[in-house]
Protein backbone atom coordinates (compact mmCIF):
# COMPACT_ATOMS: atom_id res chain seq x y z
CA UNK A 1 0.00 0.00 0.00
CA UNK A 2 1.60 3.06 -0.96
CA UNK A 3 -1.09 5.67 -1.12
CA UNK A 4 -4.08 5.83 1.23
CA UNK A 5 -7.30 7.68 0.69
CA UNK A 6 -9.12 9.71 3.37
CA UNK A 7 -13.00 10.77 3.01
CA UNK A 8 -13.05 13.16 5.43
CA UNK A 9 -16.52 14.65 6.65
CA UNK A 10 -16.53 18.44 5.98
CA UNK A 11 -18.47 21.28 7.61
CA UNK A 12 -17.95 25.39 7.74
CA UNK A 13 -20.55 27.18 9.79
CA UNK A 14 -19.55 30.34 7.74
CA UNK A 15 -19.75 28.72 4.51
CA UNK A 16 -21.80 25.23 4.91
CA UNK A 17 -25.70 24.43 5.45
CA UNK A 18 -24.87 20.71 5.96
CA UNK A 19 -21.91 18.28 6.38
CA UNK A 20 -20.39 17.03 2.97
CA UNK A 21 -16.96 14.81 2.68
CA UNK A 22 -13.91 15.91 0.81
CA UNK A 23 -11.70 13.26 -0.28
CA UNK A 24 -7.42 12.99 0.23
CA UNK A 25 -5.18 10.40 -1.38
CA UNK A 26 -1.94 10.96 0.64
CA UNK A 27 1.32 9.35 0.73
CA UNK A 28 1.19 5.59 2.87
CA UNK A 29 4.38 4.77 5.60
CA UNK A 30 4.65 2.04 7.85
CA UNK A 31 3.09 2.58 11.42
CA UNK A 32 1.19 5.36 10.30
CA UNK A 33 -2.02 6.85 12.47
CA UNK A 34 -5.16 8.07 11.44
CA UNK A 35 -3.91 11.64 13.01
CA UNK A 36 -0.80 11.11 11.24
CA UNK A 37 -2.59 11.21 8.22
CA UNK A 38 -5.01 14.27 8.79
CA UNK A 39 -1.58 15.86 10.15
CA UNK A 40 -0.72 15.29 6.47
CA UNK A 41 -3.12 16.82 4.99
CA UNK A 42 -3.14 20.11 7.08
CA UNK A 43 0.34 20.60 6.55
CA UNK A 44 0.69 19.34 3.09
CA UNK A 45 -2.76 19.81 1.08
CA UNK A 46 -5.31 21.77 3.06
CA UNK A 47 -4.51 24.08 5.99
CA UNK A 48 -8.29 24.39 6.36
CA UNK A 49 -8.89 21.22 7.56
CA UNK A 50 -10.19 21.52 11.49
CA UNK A 51 -9.76 18.87 13.52
CA UNK A 52 -8.64 18.65 17.53
CA UNK A 53 -5.64 16.29 18.89
CA UNK A 54 -2.95 17.42 21.65
CA UNK A 55 -0.57 14.09 23.04
CA UNK A 56 -1.04 12.16 20.25
CA UNK A 57 -0.12 9.01 22.67
CA UNK A 58 -3.61 8.37 24.13
CA UNK A 59 -3.79 10.57 27.31
CA UNK A 60 -5.25 13.00 26.64
CA UNK A 61 -9.05 12.15 24.28
CA UNK A 62 -8.63 14.59 22.45
CA UNK A 63 -8.47 13.59 19.25
CA UNK A 64 -12.20 11.36 19.27
CA UNK A 65 -13.71 10.89 15.81
CA UNK A 66 -15.23 8.41 14.44
CA UNK A 67 -13.27 6.29 12.12
CA UNK A 68 -15.22 3.71 9.78
CA UNK A 69 -18.17 4.10 11.71
CA UNK A 70 -16.11 3.65 14.94
CA UNK A 71 -15.58 6.33 17.68
CA UNK A 72 -11.97 5.87 18.15
CA UNK A 73 -9.31 8.06 18.94
CA UNK A 74 -7.08 9.32 15.41
CA UNK A 75 -3.86 8.86 17.58
CA UNK A 76 -4.74 5.70 19.16
CA UNK A 77 -5.30 3.74 15.85
CA UNK A 78 -2.57 2.87 13.37
CA UNK A 79 -4.54 2.99 9.56
CA UNK A 80 -2.76 -0.66 9.21
CA UNK A 81 -4.94 -1.78 11.75
CA UNK A 82 -7.80 -0.92 9.96
CA UNK A 83 -7.22 -3.14 6.94
CA UNK A 84 -8.67 -0.67 4.34
CA UNK A 85 -7.10 1.41 1.71
CA UNK A 86 -10.04 3.86 2.18
CA UNK A 87 -10.42 5.60 5.81
CA UNK A 88 -14.09 7.89 6.49
CA UNK A 89 -13.77 9.99 9.28
CA UNK A 90 -16.36 12.26 10.85
CA UNK A 91 -16.72 13.76 14.07
CA UNK A 92 -18.17 11.84 17.39
CA UNK A 93 -21.41 11.61 16.73
CA UNK A 94 -24.34 12.27 19.41
CA UNK A 95 -23.09 16.01 20.16
CA UNK A 96 -22.67 18.76 18.05
CA UNK A 97 -20.41 20.07 15.26
CA UNK A 98 -18.10 22.99 15.76
CA UNK A 99 -16.40 22.49 12.52
CA UNK A 100 -15.16 19.47 10.59
CA UNK A 101 -14.22 17.15 12.83
CA UNK A 102 -14.39 19.20 15.79
CA UNK A 103 -17.13 17.91 18.04
CA UNK A 104 -18.44 20.41 21.10
CA UNK A 105 -17.58 18.57 24.06
CA UNK A 106 -19.12 20.97 26.41
CA UNK A 107 -22.10 18.82 27.71
CA UNK A 108 -20.30 16.01 28.40
CA UNK A 109 -18.52 18.12 31.24
CA UNK A 110 -21.54 19.07 32.17
CA UNK A 111 -23.06 15.99 32.93
CA UNK A 112 -19.37 14.61 34.75
CA UNK A 113 -19.62 17.67 37.23
CA UNK A 114 -23.54 17.48 38.00
CA UNK A 115 -22.35 13.43 39.43
CA UNK A 116 -20.10 15.70 41.68
CA UNK A 117 -16.78 14.07 40.95
CA UNK A 118 -14.71 14.70 43.85
CA UNK A 119 -13.97 13.04 47.04
CA UNK A 120 -16.93 13.84 49.50
CA UNK A 121 -15.43 12.94 52.68
CA UNK A 122 -16.81 12.50 56.15
CA UNK A 123 -14.94 14.88 58.16
CA UNK A 124 -14.52 18.09 56.43
CA UNK A 125 -11.71 19.61 59.20
CA UNK A 126 -9.66 15.84 58.21
CA UNK A 127 -10.28 16.70 54.74
CA UNK A 128 -8.83 20.35 54.71
CA UNK A 129 -6.19 20.38 57.10
CA UNK A 130 -5.19 16.32 57.21
CA UNK A 131 -3.17 14.98 60.72
CA UNK A 132 -2.10 11.86 58.58
CA UNK A 133 -3.08 9.63 55.23
CA UNK A 134 -6.10 7.88 54.68
CA UNK A 135 -5.21 4.45 54.80
CA UNK A 136 -6.52 1.98 52.11
CA UNK A 137 -5.57 -1.61 51.21
CA UNK A 138 -4.71 -3.33 47.61
CA UNK A 139 -8.36 -4.60 47.64
CA UNK A 140 -10.13 -1.56 48.12
CA UNK A 141 -8.21 0.39 45.44
CA UNK A 142 -9.10 -1.95 42.76
CA UNK A 143 -12.90 -1.55 43.22
CA UNK A 144 -12.77 1.95 41.65
CA UNK A 145 -9.25 2.29 39.96
CA UNK A 146 -10.02 0.78 36.94
CA UNK A 147 -12.56 3.58 36.24
CA UNK A 148 -10.26 6.47 37.55
CA UNK A 149 -8.48 5.69 33.98
CA UNK A 150 -11.01 7.52 32.28
CA UNK A 151 -9.72 10.69 29.92
CA UNK A 152 -12.66 12.20 29.06
CA UNK A 153 -12.52 12.00 25.04
CA UNK A 154 -16.43 11.09 24.88
CA UNK A 155 -15.96 8.04 22.66
CA UNK A 156 -18.43 6.33 25.08
CA UNK A 157 -21.07 8.80 24.69
CA UNK A 158 -21.26 8.34 20.80
CA UNK A 159 -21.37 4.86 21.12
CA UNK A 160 -23.76 4.74 23.05
CA UNK A 161 -27.42 4.52 22.02
CA UNK A 162 -29.61 6.34 24.36
CA UNK A 163 -27.06 8.96 24.27
CA UNK A 164 -28.22 9.13 20.67
CA UNK A 165 -31.97 9.84 20.97
CA UNK A 166 -32.02 11.22 24.67
CA UNK A 167 -30.11 14.92 25.28
CA UNK A 168 -31.02 14.87 29.10
CA UNK A 169 -29.75 11.01 29.43
CA UNK A 170 -26.76 11.44 32.08
CA UNK A 171 -24.67 9.02 29.76
CA UNK A 172 -21.65 6.53 30.42
CA UNK A 173 -18.85 8.36 31.37
CA UNK A 174 -20.85 10.13 34.20
CA UNK A 175 -22.42 7.53 35.20
CA UNK A 176 -19.60 5.15 35.04
CA UNK A 177 -17.65 7.88 36.99
CA UNK A 178 -20.35 8.28 39.43
CA UNK A 179 -19.98 4.22 40.94
CA UNK A 180 -15.89 5.49 40.41
CA UNK A 181 -16.39 7.86 43.43
CA UNK A 182 -19.01 6.15 45.04
CA UNK A 183 -16.86 2.97 45.49
CA UNK A 184 -14.22 5.00 46.74
CA UNK A 185 -13.48 3.88 50.61
CA UNK A 186 -12.61 7.23 51.24
CA UNK A 187 -16.06 9.06 49.89
CA UNK A 188 -19.43 9.46 51.76
CA UNK A 189 -21.56 11.08 49.41
CA UNK A 190 -22.90 7.77 47.41
CA UNK A 191 -26.37 8.42 48.55
CA UNK A 192 -26.02 11.99 47.06
CA UNK A 193 -24.67 10.43 43.92
CA UNK A 194 -27.57 7.90 43.96
CA UNK A 195 -30.58 10.74 44.19
CA UNK A 196 -28.85 12.40 41.27
CA UNK A 197 -28.64 9.37 39.03
CA UNK A 198 -32.05 7.84 40.21
CA UNK A 199 -33.75 9.99 37.58
CA UNK A 200 -36.07 9.03 34.35
CA UNK A 201 -33.42 10.33 32.31
CA UNK A 202 -30.21 8.79 35.13
CA UNK A 203 -28.98 5.12 35.28
CA UNK A 204 -31.82 3.04 34.13
CA UNK A 205 -32.12 4.01 30.78
CA UNK A 206 -28.92 2.05 30.28
CA UNK A 207 -30.10 -1.23 29.14
CA UNK A 208 -26.73 -2.33 27.91
CA UNK A 209 -26.24 -2.76 24.88
CA UNK A 210 -22.02 -2.78 25.75
CA UNK A 211 -21.12 -0.35 23.26
CA UNK A 212 -19.68 1.90 25.61
CA UNK A 213 -16.74 -0.47 27.07
CA UNK A 214 -16.20 -1.61 23.43
CA UNK A 215 -15.73 2.21 22.27
CA UNK A 216 -13.14 3.18 25.49
CA UNK A 217 -9.57 3.54 24.37
CA UNK A 218 -8.08 3.40 27.97
CA UNK A 219 -10.15 -0.43 29.18
CA UNK A 220 -12.34 1.98 31.69
CA UNK A 221 -15.17 -0.43 30.66
CA UNK A 222 -18.16 1.88 31.32
CA UNK A 223 -20.64 -0.89 31.11
CA UNK A 224 -19.14 -2.59 34.18
CA UNK A 225 -19.11 0.52 36.47
CA UNK A 226 -23.16 0.91 35.20
CA UNK A 227 -24.31 -2.23 36.10
CA UNK A 228 -21.86 -2.36 39.69
CA UNK A 229 -23.69 1.33 40.40
CA UNK A 230 -27.09 -0.33 39.33
CA UNK A 231 -26.29 -3.02 41.88
CA UNK A 232 -25.31 -0.78 44.23
CA UNK A 233 -28.44 1.50 44.45
CA UNK A 234 -31.30 -1.87 43.82
CA UNK A 235 -28.83 -2.61 47.39
CA UNK A 236 -29.32 0.41 49.08
CA UNK A 237 -33.08 0.77 48.48
CA UNK A 238 -33.74 -2.44 50.01
CA UNK A 239 -31.57 -1.51 52.28
CA UNK A 240 -29.04 -4.64 51.80
CA UNK A 241 -26.12 -2.52 50.93
CA UNK A 242 -22.89 -2.97 53.64
CA UNK A 243 -22.52 0.17 55.37
CA UNK A 244 -19.87 2.06 54.27
CA UNK A 245 -16.52 1.89 56.71
CA UNK A 246 -15.38 5.59 57.21
CA UNK A 247 -11.46 5.02 56.15
CA UNK A 248 -8.91 4.23 58.43
CA UNK A 249 -6.51 7.03 58.63
CA UNK A 250 -2.97 5.78 59.46
CA UNK A 251 -1.44 7.41 62.69
CA UNK A 252 0.91 10.47 62.23
CA UNK A 253 4.16 9.38 62.39
CA UNK A 254 5.97 9.15 66.20
CA UNK A 255 9.50 10.39 65.03
CA UNK A 256 9.98 13.49 62.25
CA UNK A 257 12.85 11.66 60.16
CA UNK A 258 15.81 15.32 60.19
CA UNK A 259 14.88 17.07 56.88
CA UNK A 260 17.93 16.61 54.27
CA UNK A 261 20.19 18.91 54.28
CA UNK A 262 20.05 21.42 51.32
CA UNK A 263 23.32 22.30 49.77
CA UNK A 264 24.86 25.74 49.94
CA UNK A 265 24.15 27.83 46.60
CA UNK A 266 27.42 27.56 44.53
CA UNK A 267 26.37 31.18 42.98
CA UNK A 268 25.90 33.48 46.18
CA UNK A 269 22.71 35.56 45.38
CA UNK A 270 23.37 39.31 45.83
CA UNK A 271 22.47 41.03 48.94
CA UNK A 272 23.92 37.71 50.91
CA UNK A 273 27.23 37.95 52.87
CA UNK A 274 29.61 35.59 51.71
CA UNK B 1 -42.60 6.35 43.30
CA UNK B 2 -38.62 6.29 42.89
CA UNK B 3 -36.72 4.68 39.67
CA UNK B 4 -35.11 2.21 41.27
CA UNK B 5 -38.06 0.95 42.91
CA UNK B 6 -40.17 0.91 39.12
CA UNK B 7 -36.90 -1.64 37.70
CA UNK B 8 -37.29 -3.47 40.61
CA UNK B 9 -40.85 -4.58 39.99
CA UNK B 10 -39.45 -4.59 36.33
CA UNK B 11 -37.30 -7.43 37.12
CA UNK B 12 -40.16 -9.00 39.74
CA UNK B 13 -43.24 -8.95 36.60
CA UNK B 14 -40.46 -10.38 34.48
CA UNK B 15 -39.76 -13.26 36.29
CA UNK B 16 -43.28 -13.78 37.08
CA UNK B 17 -44.52 -13.41 33.83
CA UNK B 18 -41.99 -16.29 32.39
CA UNK B 19 -43.48 -18.73 34.79
CA UNK B 20 -47.23 -17.65 34.71
CA UNK B 21 -47.11 -17.31 30.72
CA UNK B 22 -44.64 -20.68 30.63
CA UNK B 23 -47.39 -22.31 33.17
CA UNK B 24 -50.48 -21.40 31.24
CA UNK B 25 -49.33 -22.30 28.02
CA UNK B 26 -48.19 -25.51 28.93
CA UNK B 27 -51.54 -26.30 31.38
CA UNK B 28 -53.53 -24.58 28.32
CA UNK B 29 -52.08 -26.07 24.89
CA UNK B 30 -50.84 -29.76 26.44
CA UNK B 31 -52.14 -30.79 29.54
CA UNK B 32 -55.31 -29.47 28.72
CA UNK B 33 -58.20 -32.06 27.19
CA UNK B 34 -59.96 -31.26 24.20
CA UNK B 35 -59.88 -28.01 21.70
CA UNK B 36 -58.61 -24.98 24.35
CA UNK B 37 -59.74 -22.67 21.51
CA UNK B 38 -63.74 -24.09 21.46
CA UNK B 39 -66.76 -22.08 23.34
CA UNK B 40 -66.84 -24.57 25.81
CA UNK B 41 -63.34 -24.71 26.97
CA UNK B 42 -63.29 -20.88 27.10
CA UNK B 43 -66.44 -20.59 29.20
CA UNK B 44 -65.22 -23.40 31.62
CA UNK B 45 -62.03 -21.67 31.99
CA UNK B 46 -63.62 -18.33 32.73
CA UNK B 47 -66.27 -19.83 35.50
CA UNK B 48 -62.79 -21.49 37.16
CA UNK B 49 -61.31 -19.37 39.72
CA UNK B 50 -58.00 -20.93 39.42
CA UNK B 51 -57.99 -20.04 35.98
CA UNK B 52 -59.01 -16.54 36.41
CA UNK B 53 -56.09 -15.90 39.09
CA UNK B 54 -53.91 -16.84 36.57
CA UNK B 55 -55.36 -14.71 34.13
CA UNK B 56 -55.47 -11.68 36.22
CA UNK B 57 -51.83 -12.11 37.37
CA UNK B 58 -50.69 -12.09 33.64
CA UNK B 59 -52.66 -9.20 32.97
CA UNK B 60 -51.32 -7.30 35.85
CA UNK B 61 -47.76 -8.53 35.36
CA UNK B 62 -47.61 -7.85 31.78
CA UNK B 63 -49.54 -4.76 31.39
CA UNK B 64 -47.27 -3.15 33.83
CA UNK B 65 -44.05 -4.70 32.87
CA UNK B 66 -45.28 -3.59 28.82
CA UNK B 67 -45.93 -0.05 29.44
CA UNK B 68 -43.31 -0.16 31.92
CA UNK B 69 -41.18 -0.61 29.12
CA UNK B 70 -42.69 1.60 26.75
CA UNK B 71 -42.14 4.70 29.01
CA UNK B 72 -38.60 3.89 29.10
CA UNK B 73 -38.54 3.98 25.23
CA UNK B 74 -40.80 7.43 25.10
CA UNK B 75 -38.86 8.96 28.04
CA UNK B 76 -35.63 8.19 25.80
CA UNK B 77 -36.97 10.69 23.12
CA UNK B 78 -35.68 13.08 25.32
CA UNK B 79 -38.95 14.24 27.05
CA UNK B 80 -38.66 17.11 29.00
CA UNK B 81 -38.63 16.95 32.58
CA UNK B 82 -42.59 18.60 32.66
CA UNK B 83 -43.82 16.39 30.30
CA UNK B 84 -42.61 13.04 32.14
CA UNK B 85 -45.32 13.58 34.65
CA UNK B 86 -47.96 13.54 31.80
CA UNK B 87 -46.21 10.46 30.23
CA UNK B 88 -46.63 8.84 33.94
CA UNK B 89 -50.36 9.52 34.26
CA UNK B 90 -50.85 8.52 30.84
CA UNK B 91 -49.21 5.43 31.13
CA UNK B 92 -50.99 4.59 34.70
CA UNK B 93 -54.42 5.47 32.83
CA UNK B 94 -54.03 3.17 29.61
CA UNK B 95 -52.57 0.10 31.98
CA UNK B 96 -55.83 0.80 34.21
CA UNK B 97 -58.19 0.44 31.26
CA UNK B 98 -56.39 -2.17 29.35
CA UNK B 99 -56.70 -4.11 32.58
CA UNK B 100 -60.76 -2.91 33.12
CA UNK B 101 -61.20 -4.26 29.82
CA UNK B 102 -59.13 -7.12 29.80
CA UNK B 103 -61.17 -8.06 33.22
CA UNK B 104 -65.07 -6.98 31.76
CA UNK B 105 -64.27 -9.78 29.17
CA UNK B 106 -64.39 -13.59 30.73
CA UNK B 107 -66.90 -11.56 33.97
CA UNK B 108 -69.68 -10.28 31.31
CA UNK B 109 -69.34 -12.70 28.45
CA UNK B 110 -70.76 -15.43 30.89
CA UNK C 1 -27.15 21.08 30.58
CA UNK C 2 -27.27 20.63 27.05
CA UNK C 3 -28.11 24.55 26.54
CA UNK C 4 -24.49 25.17 27.36
CA UNK C 5 -22.87 23.36 24.52
CA UNK C 6 -25.22 24.91 21.96
CA UNK C 7 -23.87 27.55 20.67
CA UNK C 8 -25.55 29.66 17.20
CA UNK C 9 -22.57 28.23 14.98
CA UNK C 10 -22.75 24.14 15.86
CA UNK C 11 -24.35 21.59 13.98
CA UNK C 12 -26.65 19.22 15.84
CA UNK C 13 -25.16 15.60 15.21
CA UNK C 14 -27.07 13.03 17.25
CA UNK C 15 -27.87 9.78 15.46
CA UNK C 16 -31.62 9.65 16.51
CA UNK C 17 -33.62 6.63 16.34
CA UNK C 18 -31.21 5.20 14.14
CA UNK C 19 -28.81 4.61 16.81
CA UNK C 20 -31.49 2.76 18.44
CA UNK C 21 -31.80 0.41 15.10
CA UNK C 22 -28.30 0.44 13.44
CA UNK C 23 -25.97 -1.18 15.47
CA UNK C 24 -23.09 -1.20 13.14
CA UNK C 25 -19.70 -2.62 13.62
CA UNK C 26 -20.84 -3.13 17.36
CA UNK C 27 -20.81 -6.63 18.92
CA UNK C 28 -23.05 -9.10 19.78
CA UNK C 29 -25.08 -7.43 22.95
CA UNK C 30 -25.48 -4.24 20.44
CA UNK C 31 -27.72 -6.51 18.18
CA UNK C 32 -29.18 -8.62 21.27
CA UNK C 33 -30.52 -4.83 22.59
CA UNK C 34 -32.06 -4.37 19.36
CA UNK C 35 -33.66 -7.81 19.16
CA UNK C 36 -34.99 -6.95 22.68
CA UNK C 37 -36.67 -3.87 21.44
CA UNK C 38 -38.24 -5.16 18.26
CA UNK C 39 -39.59 -8.60 20.26
CA UNK C 40 -40.80 -6.14 22.99
CA UNK C 41 -42.89 -4.55 20.68
CA UNK C 42 -43.95 -7.47 18.81
CA UNK C 43 -45.24 -9.10 21.96
CA UNK C 44 -46.98 -5.76 23.27
CA UNK C 45 -48.73 -6.08 19.61
CA UNK C 46 -49.54 -9.48 19.95
CA UNK C 47 -50.73 -9.07 23.67
CA UNK C 48 -53.18 -6.14 22.18
CA UNK C 49 -54.33 -8.04 19.27
CA UNK C 50 -54.95 -11.18 21.94
CA UNK C 51 -57.80 -9.23 23.75
CA UNK C 52 -59.36 -7.52 20.63
CA UNK C 53 -59.78 -11.26 19.75
CA UNK C 54 -61.11 -12.16 23.23
CA UNK C 55 -63.08 -9.61 23.20
CA UNK C 56 -64.91 -11.23 20.68
CA UNK C 57 -66.53 -13.36 23.47
CA UNK C 58 -68.78 -10.66 24.17
CA UNK C 59 -70.87 -11.12 21.47
CA UNK C 60 -71.87 -14.85 22.44
CA UNK C 61 -70.79 -18.25 20.96
CA UNK C 62 -71.53 -17.05 17.62
CA UNK C 63 -69.07 -14.34 17.56
CA UNK C 64 -66.13 -15.98 19.16
CA UNK C 65 -66.26 -18.97 16.55
CA UNK C 66 -66.06 -16.85 13.98
CA UNK C 67 -63.20 -14.72 15.05
CA UNK C 68 -61.63 -18.62 16.15
CA UNK C 69 -62.09 -18.89 12.00
CA UNK C 70 -60.43 -15.81 10.88
CA UNK C 71 -57.77 -16.70 13.00
CA UNK C 72 -57.09 -20.12 11.64
CA UNK C 73 -55.89 -19.20 8.86
CA UNK C 74 -51.66 -20.18 8.06
CA UNK C 75 -50.54 -16.10 7.88
CA UNK C 76 -51.68 -16.08 11.98
CA UNK C 77 -50.42 -19.35 12.35
CA UNK C 78 -46.92 -18.93 11.60
CA UNK C 79 -47.25 -15.18 13.48
CA UNK C 80 -47.98 -17.18 16.38
CA UNK C 81 -44.80 -19.76 16.48
CA UNK C 82 -43.63 -16.00 15.94
CA UNK C 83 -44.87 -15.13 19.21
CA UNK C 84 -43.33 -17.91 20.98
CA UNK C 85 -39.74 -17.43 19.25
CA UNK C 86 -39.95 -13.58 20.21
CA UNK C 87 -41.21 -14.77 23.98
CA UNK C 88 -38.48 -17.35 24.24
CA UNK C 89 -36.19 -14.64 23.26
CA UNK C 90 -37.19 -11.50 25.11
CA UNK C 91 -37.13 -13.85 28.10
CA UNK C 92 -33.97 -15.60 27.75
CA UNK C 93 -32.20 -11.86 27.01
CA UNK C 94 -34.05 -10.25 29.69
CA UNK C 95 -32.72 -12.99 32.26
CA UNK C 96 -28.89 -12.12 30.47
CA UNK C 97 -30.06 -8.60 31.33
CA UNK C 98 -31.29 -9.15 34.96
CA UNK C 99 -28.36 -10.75 35.73
CA UNK C 100 -25.98 -8.67 34.48
CA UNK C 101 -27.40 -5.40 35.93
CA UNK C 102 -27.61 -6.91 39.16
CA UNK C 103 -23.72 -7.08 38.46
CA UNK C 104 -23.84 -11.05 38.66
CA UNK C 105 -21.68 -12.73 35.59
CA UNK C 106 -19.30 -9.87 34.89
CA UNK C 107 -17.06 -10.52 37.39
CA UNK C 108 -15.03 -7.58 39.54
CA UNK C 109 -12.70 -4.26 38.10
CA UNK C 110 -10.18 -5.49 37.24
CA UNK C 111 -7.03 -2.55 36.80
CA UNK C 112 -6.62 -2.04 32.96
CA UNK C 113 -3.67 -3.54 31.15
CA UNK C 114 -3.69 -3.69 27.42
CA UNK C 115 -5.00 -5.28 25.46
CA UNK C 116 -8.26 -4.12 27.09
CA UNK C 117 -10.99 -6.68 26.81
CA UNK C 118 -14.17 -5.87 28.95
CA UNK C 119 -15.96 -7.43 31.69
CA UNK C 120 -19.02 -8.58 28.92
CA UNK C 121 -16.48 -9.91 26.63
CA UNK C 122 -14.08 -11.58 29.47
CA UNK C 123 -17.19 -13.15 30.33
CA UNK C 124 -19.38 -13.71 27.26
CA UNK C 125 -18.17 -17.76 27.51
CA UNK C 126 -20.30 -17.93 30.97
CA UNK C 127 -23.10 -15.84 30.07
CA UNK C 128 -23.92 -17.88 26.77
CA UNK C 129 -23.37 -21.26 28.88
CA UNK C 130 -26.00 -19.98 31.61
CA UNK C 131 -28.44 -19.39 28.50
CA UNK C 132 -27.76 -22.60 26.69
CA UNK C 133 -28.42 -24.00 30.14
CA UNK C 134 -31.77 -22.40 30.64
CA UNK C 135 -32.84 -22.73 27.54
CA UNK C 136 -32.15 -26.52 27.79
CA UNK C 137 -33.78 -26.91 31.24
CA UNK C 138 -36.83 -24.92 29.18
CA UNK C 139 -36.86 -27.30 25.94
CA UNK C 140 -36.32 -29.86 28.06
CA UNK C 141 -39.07 -29.54 30.42
CA UNK C 142 -41.50 -28.87 27.40
CA UNK C 143 -40.82 -32.42 25.91
CA UNK C 144 -41.24 -34.20 28.50
CA UNK C 145 -44.69 -32.66 29.21
CA UNK C 146 -45.50 -33.18 25.54
CA UNK C 147 -44.18 -36.89 26.22
CA UNK C 148 -45.80 -37.71 29.47
CA UNK C 149 -49.12 -35.62 29.29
Amino acid sequence: MEKITFKVQRYDPDKDKKPHIQQFIIPFRHGMTVLDGLIYIKENVDNTLSFRSSCRMGICGSCGMLINSLPMLACHTPIEELKKDTITVKPLPNFPIVKDLVADLSALFAKHKSIKPYIMPQDMTEADKPTAEFLQARGQLEEFVQFAYCVKCGLCMAACPTVATDKHFLGPQPLAQSYRYSADRRDCGAKVRFHETDTPHGIWLCHLAGACSEACPKGVDPALAQQLLKRAMISDSLRLRKKPVPPSVAPPPAEKKPRIAVPEFTIKQPGTKS
Amino acid sequence: MRENHLKILQYVTGIGLFFLVGGYHLLLMHLGKGDPESWSSVAQRAASAGWLTIYILILIFGIYHGLHGVRGLILELSLPNRAVKVLNWSIVLIGLAVFGYAVYIPIQAF
Amino acid sequence: MEAASKTKTTLPNRLGIKGWAWAGRYKIERYLYTLHRLTGFGLLAYVALHLVANGSRLWGEGGWESTMNFLSNPGFKVGEYLVMAAFIYHALNGGRLMLQHLGFTLGKPKPPVYPYVDAMRRRRPLTLALLALIMGLAIYVLVAFIIYR
